[in-house]
């Protein structure tokens, strides 16, 4: 686990250094918190709609991630911590050098600005989200290579009504989600055709989580 | 490891670089003595863990000669470790971060490092540390030096050539 130079040649010259003083400690078991962040997610995209809490699993990481990534939901926080590597490009939709420091210390992560390279993106602002096809949507013969998103909202109980069916969805699901653009809803489904590529997303609220696979399918009412 | 840096000179302070050099060349127990020399007796102080010491490996690339292209060597562990103080340590504004990359798989040697690295650039702590712990370490590391290079004198061979008279 010693891929800091590999990924100062993926990050190219340009990368200003990591600010220490100030920066955001990991995990403090990085094996098991990643584990266990790992089983909650895992969780959450194979029952979409259900929201599953992230703060169970590490009730530590609020208060000690609360201070350099504020703003940042630490859900998304632990989850980017859990998965991202040296072979996972980063994209940030927004400048936030508290995270994309801690990202690039504790994980070694690259980041990029090239939505079509991003294995992973937190997007903060679920008002103006860019176009998801500008997103890696996988290959038919390697459709886990797309991209995944974490999508900051305002609530996970709130917002308008929406029915989600589909594998992992026993009949229905009813859920509800508040700030996310109604042209997300509609992009999202005409990538269904396209299927087994597609996108998986995450909705990040606070210390939780909804997972939105690529298999469900959403009625807005 | 050993082309790196030499041992410094005995006058004026060590810069960073001198003694993270020192620190590499220490094992476990004299680090522990020189540490607890240094402090005093006073317990160290509190730190945050930015990363916990963790063991991996490093590839060791080598060269034959001076020209020969770069090969690789074969793999070494490393542990790495990196801490902060906590703020109000040493009275200093900016939390002094301390970090140790050491050969082995070591933990505690790597944590005793990372912690001597953070005293090192605390003004608070930066002149005991300096005497008690770095002089005697890099002494050490310099007897150690002078020992091998007496005994390996000791096998040097003068070979005489005769001048052949034509």
């Amino acid at each position: 686990m010693l891929p800091d130079k590999l990924s100062n040649n993926l990050r190219g010259p340009d990368v200003t250094s990591i600010d220490l003083a100030t920066l955001t400690p990991g995990f403090n078991d990085t094996v098991h918190d990643s584990q266990g962040v790992f089983r909650a997610l895992l969780d959450a995209l194979s029952r979409p709609g259900k929201i599953v809490s992230i703060d169970a699993v590490l009730p530590s990481l609020e208060q000690d991630g609360g201070t350099a990534a504020a703003h940042v939901p630490m859900a998304a926080f632990a989850a980017l911590l859990a998965l991202a590597d040296y072979s996972t490009p980063v994209l940030l939709q927004h400048e936030h050098r508290g995270l994309s420091d801690a990202l690039r210390f504790h994980t070694g992560a690259p980041l990029t600005n090239d939505h079509a390279q991003a294995v992973f993106a937190y997007l903060h602002d679920a008002q103006s989200l860019p176009p998801l096809d500008a997103f890696s949507l996988g290959d038919p013969e390697t459709p886990e290579s797309a991209a995944m998103l974490f999508i900051r909202v305002d609530s996970l109980n709130e917002g308008p009504q929406m029915t989600w069916r589909g594998p992992g969805i026993r009949d229905s699901q009813a859920v509800r989600i508040a700030g996310v653009a109604p042209s997300f809803w509609h992009e999202r489904a005409l990538l269904a055709s396209q299927f087994p590529c597609g996108i998986d997303c995450y909705f990040v609220h606070g210390g939780s989580v909804i997972g939105l696979p690529r298999t469900t399918r959403v009625e807005v009412a | 490891m050993s082309t790196s840096a030499q041992t410094p000179a005995p006058s004026g302070p060590a810069t960073r670089r001198e003694w993270l050099a020192i620190l590499a060349r220490t094992p476990r127990a004299c680090m522990k003595d020189a540490l607890d020399a240094a402090l005093d007796g006073a317990s160290p102080p509190e730190f945050d863990w930015l990363r916990a010491p963790d063991i991996g490996l490093a590839m060791v690339r080598g060269r034959v000669g001076g020209s020969g292209d770069a090969f690789n060597l074969g793999e070494v562990t490393v542990t790495r470790a990196t801490l902060r103080l906590r703020a109000g340590e040493g009275h200093s504004a900016i939390p002094a971060v301390g970090m140790a990359v050491h050969m082995g798989r070591d933990k505690e040697r790597a944590t005793l490092a990372a912690l001597a690295d953070a005293l090192l650039q605390t003004p608070a702590f930066e002149a005991r540390m300096q005497e008690h712990l770095l002089a005697p370490l890099a002494a050490r590391i310099a007897e150690n030096r002078a020992q091998k290079q007496a005994r390996a004198a000791g096998t040097k061979v003068e070979f005489f050539t005769m001048v052949r008279g034509d």
